[in-house]
């Protein structure tokens, strides 16, 4: 008698750290429990995955006129939209959310292709997409698919829950004119979605959604600590909360800096923050003197620093696991990933949100007394160090996610997650050979 | 600089010095265990100074960690450990090393002069002098015409790094491929069994300072057996720069991993003479070690990489 071949397990995360990490993390674990997880990968990601010892697929790469076209079009992506980072989450809805979605639908249009010859070839036994909007190819592959929300919770609409990329409370009374304004402002990247849904197979969907939950299994990056209760509680056996999904990651040495030490605080903005080199260097200069010590992840942009003081260390990337476990404070955006890896290290957040769900993230922390939300240039340098210092002085708080931390570890979500994904290839894998 | 910070620095260093000292008194030989306690005793501090002060130790190669077991004596008098102790006295204390430091984290700018340092450091501009001395021995530093000196090229941002692997992807395997490379074999061997060793570990257990101490000496082992003068002097000056000034070292642990297997697979060949097949080696590695980052991402934006794809 022959073994059945080990399951394989296609992640197909959306081009942003948040959640290729994210899938990092429970692919991880699938590996570690008999699967084979495979990545699909946008370009731009390529070897990424392969440095944590995973098979990757690559989605076609442009052409070289492209790619400069890309690198144009990022570059002007950034001259328009940082005044808008500094704009309330209504305003962000016609200026950055709306021609955010058309980028998003073009996304899924452009990559469909190349998605359907990739699946093609790889034969997955299950699809695990992380992301914020569906592709058809994944929907008609006839194999069992996992939609990982690793947004806020808000990406899935309820009564009780606030709107998505609101920053609002749940009974806020701005509730019914964001809610009025947001579909008014998708519109007509909706229409020209669901006009490619049709056209791929799929059933149109209601408005104001790009993405269904799925038949199979939905997991939720979603916390106890920080979960809403659903007037319209999701069905246990199709959704699942995950108490975090920290990947395992490399150790991080510290390097010795010359201040005077001190508690260590992280800063990172994630795929986006570290474009305002401007903000981040006022922050920098805001930090200078202040008894603690500060790591700050200035993505690709490190040439643009100097004069660094020093009890502040910059370097490009940081393995954020690593990082946030030693920290006493993390600086973010209000990313979900970073909100749920603070929570998960017990570290307290100052969300400083540019945009989508880090608004949400940022009124979450503050009313669930994980953090506090700053806006993210409207401060004066007193100000931010009285914020830094605050949380840093915090014992209450600090207990609080001591708690949290400690009930977060007892039920690690890679482990939750990689069991929910294996358990539909156990219900549907034929046993017959391949 | 704060004194309180600096006085812990050298108070660790301080220590690593009398533990060298007490190894020496003691005739330790290289494989032989540091017991904790016992050097806690015998330096009259706990065993948590102690402990830093082993790690800095093995930081500079002096000793090894192995998991549940301690500290390793790495080096014994034959084979360096007078040296080891000197040059931790002599350059890791020094002014030197904070100068180059501070430059790598962008602290200072490239272009300094000897009174700016001085009043940086608060010290000396005899001791300034003498600190630009050495790292311009290695090339770091150049004086200029006039008082300033310019600091060159290190390996502090990404871009740079890439560059670095560019330059060595050109000279690495050129340097085995060029008629007359000898591997020294005591050195190979050392090193095969700190990589072994290495593999071994705990999953997560590598960190990426140990892993850059190896990768160097394994790299500068290959370059000192080159027959060609220039590459070997090229490289070997490279290999010091990386050492001193590679910084945001960050690789996932399989990735580490991984690496260390190609510099085995590597050694395999050299010890064999198949250099052809060494240097092809050589190579994939270094092409498979170049950093994997996305530069900058965002929903709906594809991710962009800067540099050659």
């Amino acid at each position: 008698m022959t073994s059945r071949p080990a399951p394989v397990i296609a992640f197909f995360p959306e081009a942003s750290f948040g959640a290729a990490l994210n899938c990092v993390g429970i692919a991880q674990e699938v590996r570690r429990m008999g699967g084979a997880p495979v990545f699909l990968c946008h370009p731009g990601f390529n070897g990424v995955f392969a440095n944590y010892g995973f098979r990757e697929y690559h989605l076609p790469e442009p052409p070289r006129s492209s790619a400069d076209k890309a690198q144009d079009d990022w570059q002007a992506f950034i001259n328009t939209h940082l005044p808008h980072f500094d704009l309330d989450p209504a305003a962000q809805l016609p200026t950055y959310v709306a021609p955010t979605w058309e980028a998003i639908v073009d996304t899924a249009m452009g990559a469909e292709a190349g998605l359907c010859a990739l699946l093609d070839q790889i034969r997955p036994d299950a699809v695990v997409l992380d992301n914020v909007i569906q592709f058809p190819a994944i929907a008609r592959a006839g194999v069992p698919w996992i939609r990982v929300v690793s947004c806020a919770e808000t990406e899935l609409p309820d009564a009780n829950v606030p709107p998505y990329l609101s920053g609002l409370a749940p009974d806020a009374a701005k509730r019914s004119a964001f809610e009025a304004a947001s579909l008014a402002a998708t519109a007509p990247a909706h229409q020209r979605y669901n006009a490619f849904r049709k056209a791929r197979g799929l059933a149109p969907l209601a408005e104001g959604l790009f993405l269904e939950p799925s038949p199979h299994m939905n997991l939720l990056l979603s916390p106890a600590a920080v979960r809403y209760d659903r007037a319209l509680p999701l069905p246990p056996d199709r959704f699942r909360y995950l108490e975090g999904c920290v990947r395992e990651e490399t150790q991080f040495d510290m390097p010795e800096l010359p201040g005077a030490g001190g508690p260590l605080v992280y800063l990172s903005f994630g795929s986006l923050g570290a474009i305002d080199t401007a903000l981040i260097r006022r922050m920098i200069a805001a930090f200078d003197g202040l008894p603690a010590q500060f790591l700050v992840n200035v993505g690709g942009f490190l040439e643009g620093y100097d004069r660094v003081p020093d009890n502040v260390y910059l370097a490009s990337w940081f393995p954020q696991p690593s990082v946030v476990a030693q920290s006493a404070l993390f600086i973010h955006h209000g990313g979900n990933n970073s909100f749920c890896e603070a929570l998960y290290h017990g570290v307290p957040s100052l969300v400083m949100p540019y945009c989508w769900d880090g608004h949400d993230n940022a009124q979450r922390a503050e009313a669930t007394g994980t953090g506090r939300w700053i806006h993210r240039s409207d401060w004066t340098a007193e100000a931010l160090r009285d914020a830094v210092m605050g949380l840093l002085g915090d014992t209450e708080m600090a207990g609080r996610l001591a708690g949290i931390s400690a009930d977060m570890k007892a039920q690690p979500g890679t482990r939750a997650a990689a069991e929910a994904i294996l358990a539909q290839v156990a219900e549907v894998t034929p046993a017959v050979p391949r | 600089m704060p004194e309180s910070r600096r006085n812990a620095r050298q108070n660790h260093l301080a220590l690593a010095m009398r533990i060298l000292a007490l190894v020496r008194e003691r005739n330790m030989s290289p494989g032989d265990h540091l017991p904790e306690q016992s050097f806690s005793e015998a330096c009259g501090v706990s065993r948590t100074p102690i402990r830093s002060a082993f790690k800095l130790l093995e930081e500079k190669g002096i000793l090894s960690w192995r998991e549940e077991e301690g500290f390793f004596l790495e080096l014994g008098r034959d084979d360096g450990l007078d040296e080891a102790a000197q040059e931790l006295e002599s350059l890791e204390d020094s002014l030197a090393h904070r100068i180059l430091t501070d430059r790598a984290a962008r602290r200072i700018d490239d272009l300094q002069s000897v009174s700016a340092l001085a009043r940086r450091y608060s010290t000396s501009r005899t001791s300034v002098l003498n600190a630009l001395k050495i790292l311009s021995r290695d090339g770091i530093v150049t004086q200029m015409p006039g008082r300033s000196w310019a600091f060159q090229p290190i390996l502090d941002t990404p871009n740079a790094a890439d560059e670095s692997l560019q330059f060595r992807l050109q000279l690495e395997p050129q340097a085995i491929l060029t008629p007359g490379f000898r591997l020294d074999a005591q050195k190979s061997g050392l090193l095969r069994g700190q990589m072994q060793d290495a593999l071994q570990s705990a999953a997560g257990s590598i960190g990426n300072a140990g892993f850059l101490r190896l990768d160097v000496e394994f790299h500068m082992l290959v370059a000192e057996g080159s027959a060609n003068r220039f590459v070997r002097g090229a490289l070997m000056a490279h290999q010091r720069l990386r050492k001193a000034t590679q910084k945001d070292f960050s690789i996932p642990d399989f990735r580490l991993r991984q690496s260390l297997e190609e510099h085995l697979d590597i050694l395999d060949a050299l010890e064999q003479m198949q250099f052809d097949v060494a240097a092809d080696l050589m190579t994939l590695h270094l092409r498979r070690s170049r950093r994997r980052r996305p530069e900058a991402a965002n929903r709906g934006i594809p991710p962009l990489m800067r540099g050659p794809r």
